[in-house]
C-alpha cells in the first residue's frame, strides 16, 4: 500500500469514526450501542459490616456495539470488571469481549450465531437472559434458529453452551413450538376467544463424576442426559385471561438437590380480569425440585437452564422491599392476589381528579413433604396439595389520589411475613407493618419536589450471631429536588430507632441528558437482598462514594 | 489494489454526506397481550411521529409517566397525529399482569410484551423508563431516559416539531 493511500484510508476512517458514535450509515447499515460505568471507593465500617478494600477502587464498565443493515445485525459486548464491585462474584476479575453474535431475520426465518438471550414460554424449561445489576449472564453460546412456516407458528430450536463467568460450560438443546389458533384456523380469525398452544423439550449433556451414595456408599450412577419437558396455553376473551403451564424434568441429581433421583414438576396458573379502571389477578404455582442447571455440581446463581418465577408482588418502596422473596427452585407453593380500581372523577371518592387503589396479598409455604433418604435416593415424597412451613406472606393496600394540579400523595400500607430458613437460617418467623407515605409537589413546569415517609414496626430483634441487620423497628425519610428532567438531587436516612444497628444516609446528585445519565452518590448502602427484574441477589453493605454513567446511541 | 482502497475510502466519505438516523429495528420478536408473537414491523402510524416508551408494571416512574400522558394523550393525538407504544419489559413474574394493569389504569396505548427483552437489547434500552421519538419515515430522531413529573411537556414540544417535520437538535 502507498503512503498516500494509507493516508486517504485513514482519514476516510477518521470521519467515519464520529459517525459510529452519533448511531449514523456505515455501507448503508446503522451503528448504536450503550456504555456503562459504575465504580465504588468504599470505606470501612464495622456496625454496617463494610469490608477493607484494598483496591481502593472497585468499578464495572461494558459497552455494547450493534451493527444493523436491513435482515443483518451483530454485535458485540466489552466488559471490563476491575476489579468487581461488591456483591458480583469475584470470578468476573478481568476484561475483554463477552459477548459476540451474528444474526440474519426475516418475517419467517431467523437465526443467530454466537451469543444469544432466548425464552421457551415462561421460561420454565429454558430462559437464557442477563440482569447486568445483579451480575448474572446465562446466554448461550452457539445456534438458535427460529422459523414461521406459517402465520401463527413459531419453531425455535436451539443448541449451546451456556456464559460461565469468563468461560461456557454444559451443552443445552432445545425445541419449542407454539400455534395461535385463530392465525391457523381461518373461521376463527375474528373471533373473541383466542387461543394460543405451545410445548418445548430441553435436555443437558454432562459427562460422568464420582459422587457417593449415601445409601450403599458406591458410586451414583449419574445421568448424562437430563430432559425437561412443558405444555402451555394463553386464553383470552375480552377482558378474561387464563394461562396456564405445567413442566416436567427427568432424574437430574445435583448438588442442589443433594443428588437425589425425584422427577421434577413445577405447576404455574394466572387468570385475570380487566375493563377500563378495574383489574383483578390471581396467580397460583407450585414448584418440586426443578432447579435446572447446566452443570450439575454448580451451585450459585450461574448456570440456571431455566426459571421459576416468584409470583410475589415487586414492591419497589425500600421497607416494603426490605425482605425480598426468591423461589425456592427445591419446592415451594405460592397463592398471589392483585386488585386495582379507580375512582371516577368527580365521584365522593375520587374528588376532582379520581382516585386509584391498588390491592395486593400472596402466601407462599414449603411443600409437605416426607423423607425418604439422602444422596442416591428419591429423597423424599410429597403431597400435591399438601403445605408445609411459610415461606413467605405479605398483604398491602396502596391509595394514590392528586389532590391538585400541583400535588400528587400515595399512601401504603404493607403487613408482611418472612421465614429466614428461606435464607438459610433458622429462627423465628418475622412479622412486619409497613407504612409509607410519598407526596409529590410540581411547585412549576421546571422544580419538582419529592418526600417519601416511611416506617416499619417489626416483632424481630437484632442478634448478633445471625447478624441480620434488617431486624428491628425502622424509620426513613427522604427528599428529592428536580430540576426539568436533567438534574437531580436526593438525601435519604434509615434509622434503627429500636431493637436494630444501623444508619444508612445517603445523598445523590444526578444529570440526564437525552439518554445519558451520571449519577454520584455518598453514603452507606444497605447490605441485603437487591432484587430486579424478579431475581434477588446479595449485596454486602458498602459506605463511601459510588458513581455511574450510562448513555445509548 | 490502489484503486480499490481509494474506491473504499471514498464511499467511506460518502457515507458521510448519506448519513441517516437509526431507524426502528423491524424483525425483533414482540407478543400482543392476549398471547400472539408479532415483530416490531408492526410499529407502524402512517407518516405520523411515534412515541415508544419502555416501561414495566413495578417501575413507579414510568408509570408515573404513562398516567401523565393519558390526561392529555387525546389533546396530542388531534393536534400532532402521534401514536404512543408501549412497550413492557416485564419478565414471567409480573408479564400476565401486564394486561389488567393497562385497562385499569385505562390506558389507551398499543402495549406489546418484550419478555425475553430482544427489542429492549435491540434498541440499546439500559433503564426504564426510556423513551424514544420516531419522525414519519421510521427513523430516530430523540431518546431520553427517566421520567420527572412535568417532563412530558417537554415531550410533546418535541413531538410538535416533528410533525411539522422540524429538525431536533
Amino acid at each position: 500500500m502507498k503512503r498516500t493511500s494509507k493516508i486517504i484510508f485513514a482519514t476516510a476512517l477518521f470521519f467515519q469514526l464520529p459517525l459510529w458514535g452519533t448511531a449514523q450509515g456505515i455501507l448503508g447499515g446503522h451503528v448504536t450501542g450503550n456504555v456503562q460505568f459504575d465504580g465504588q471507593v468504599s470505606r470501612r465500617d464495622t456496625v454496617i459490616g463494610s469490608n477493607d478494600v484494598p483496591e481502593k477502587l472497585l468499578s464495572n464498565a461494558r459497552a455494547d456495539i450493534l451493527y444493523t443493515n436491513g435482515n443483518f445485525s451483530a454485535g458485540l459486548r466489552y466488559e471490563a470488571y476491575l476489579n468487581p464491585m461488591l456483591g458480583f462474584n469475584s470470578q468476573y476479575s478481568g476484561q475483554g469481549i463477552a459477548n459476540y453474535f451474528v444474526s440474519y431475520k426475516t418475517q419467517t426465518f431467523a437465526v443467530t450465531a454466537g451469543h444469544f438471550y432466548e425464552q421457551f414460554g415462561n421460561g420454565m424449561t429454558l430462559r437464557a437472559y442477563e440482569d447486568r445489576y445483579l451480575g448474572l449472564d446465562n446466554a448461550i453460546r452457539g445456534i438458535d434458529i427460529v422459523y414461521r412456516p406459517w402465520n401463527g407458528v413459531t419453531i425455535k430450536g436451539l443448541v449451546g453452551q451456556q456464559r460461565y463467568y469468563w468461560d461456557t460450560r454444559g451443552l443445552v438443546r432445545g425445541f419449542d413450538a407454539e400455534v395461535s389458533l385463530n392465525d391457523v384456523v381461518k373461521s376463527l380469525t375474528d373471533a373473541k376467544t383466542r387461543l394460543t398452544l405451545g410445548g418445548s423439550f430441553v435436555s443437558k449433556y454432562e459427562g460422568d463424576e464420582t459422587v457417593l451414595s449415601d445409601v450403599s456408599g458406591y458410586k451414583l450412577n449419574l445421568p448424562n442426559n437430563v430432559g425437561a419437558a412443558s405444555v402451555r396455553m394463553d386464553l383470552s376473551h375480552g377482558g378474561f385471561g387464563l394461562q396456564a403451564e405445567y413442566a416436567r424434568k427427568g432424574q437430574d441429581p445435583s448438588i442442589m438437590n443433594n443428588y437425589i433421583y425425584k422427577n421434577g414438576e413445577a405447576l404455574w396458573l394466572s387468570a385475570s380480569y380487566s375493563q377500563k379502571g378495574l383489574s383483578a389477578n390471581l396467580q397460583a404455582k407450585r414448584v418440586d425440585n426443578m432447579g435446572f442447571k447446566s452443570v450439575r455440581s454448580v451451585s450459585g446463581e450461574m448456570l440456571y437452564i431455566n426459571y421459576t418465577p416468584s409470583i410475589t408482588k415487586q414492591h419497589t418502596y425500600a421497607f416494603l422491599s426490605m425482605y425480598p422473596y426468591a423461589t425456592q427452585s427445591t419446592g415451594e407453593m405460592g397463592l398471589q392476589a392483585d386488585f386495582m380500581y379507580k375512582f371516577k372523577k368527580e365521584t365522593v371518592l375520587g374528588g376532582k381528579y379520581g382516585t386509584d387503589i391498588h390491592i395486593n396479598g400472596s402466601l407462599i409455604t414449603g411443600l409437605d413433604t416426607t423423607v425418604i433418604g439422602g444422596k442416591g435416593t428419591d429423597g423424599y415424597t410429597t403431597s400435591f396439595f399438601g403445605t408445609g412451613d411459610t415461606y413467605y406472606g405479605d398483604i398491602s393496600l396502596e391509595v394514590a389520589k392528586k389532590i391538585s394540579s400541583k400535588v400528587k400523595i400515595t399512601a401504603t400500607y404493607g403487613y408482611m411475613v418472612f421465614n429466614p430458613i428461606v435464607e438459610g437460617h433458622e429462627g423465628d418467623l418475622h412479622h412486619n407493618h409497613i407504612l409509607v407515605g410519598d407526596l409529590t409537589w410540581k411547585i412549576n413546569r421546571k422544580n419538582v419536589l419529592r418526600f417519601e415517609a416511611e416506617w416499619m414496626g417489626s416483632d424481630s430483634h437484632y442478634d448478633v450471631a445471625i447478624d441480620d441487620k434488617r431486624c428491628g423497628d425502622w424509620i426513613m425519610g427522604l427528599v428529592e429536588y428536580n430540576f426539568t428532567s436533567a438534574w437531580f438531587v436526593s438525601i435519604s436516612d434509615q434509622y434503627a430507632y429500636n431493637d436494630g444497628i444501623g444508619n444508612y444516609y445517603n445523598i445523590s446528585i444526578g444529570y440526564t441528558k437525552n439518554a445519558t445519565r451520571l449519577q454520584v452518590g455518598y453514603g452507606k448502602q444497605r447490605e441485603g437482598i437487591i432484587c430486579i427484574g424478579g431475581v434477588c441477589r446479595q449485596v454486602p453493605a458498602s459506605n463511601g462514594l459510588t458513581f455511574s454513567l450510562t448513555t445509548s446511541f | 489494489m490502489k484503486k480499490i482502497i481509494l474506491t473504499l475510502a471514498l464511499t467511506m466519505l460518502t457515507g458521510i454526506v448519506m448519513a441517516q438516523n437509526a431507524k426502528i429495528p423491524e424483525n425483533v420478536t414482540i407478543k400482543t397481550l392476549d398471547g400472539k408473537t408479532i415483530e416490531t414491523s408492526v410499529i407502524k402510524n402512517d407518516g405520523k411521529p411515534i412515541i415508544i416508551s419502555f416501561w414495566a408494571t413495578w417501575c413507579k416512574p414510568c408509570n408515573r409517566e404513562l398516567n401523565a400522558i393519558k390526561e392529555v394523550y387525546n389533546e396530542w393525538q388531534e393536534e400532532t397525529g402521534v401514536k404512543l407504544v408501549a412497550i413492557s419489559i416485564d419478565d414471567t413474574r409480573s408479564a400476565s399482569k401486564v394486561k389488567p394493569h393497562v385497562d385499569g389504569n385505562g390506558w389507551e396505548y398499543e402495549v406489546y410484551l418484550d419478555q425475553n427483552q430482544d427489542f429492549k437489547r435491540a434498541m440499546n434500552v439500559v433503564n426504564v423508563p426510556h423513551t424514544f421519538l420516531i419522525n414519519g419515515n421510521g427513523e430516530i430522531v430523540w431518546q431520553h431516559t427517566s421520567y420527572v413529573d412535568g417532563s412530558e411537556e417537554e415531550l410533546f414540544e418535541l413531538v410538535k416539531k416533528v410533525a411539522n417535520g422540524e429538525e431536533i437538535k
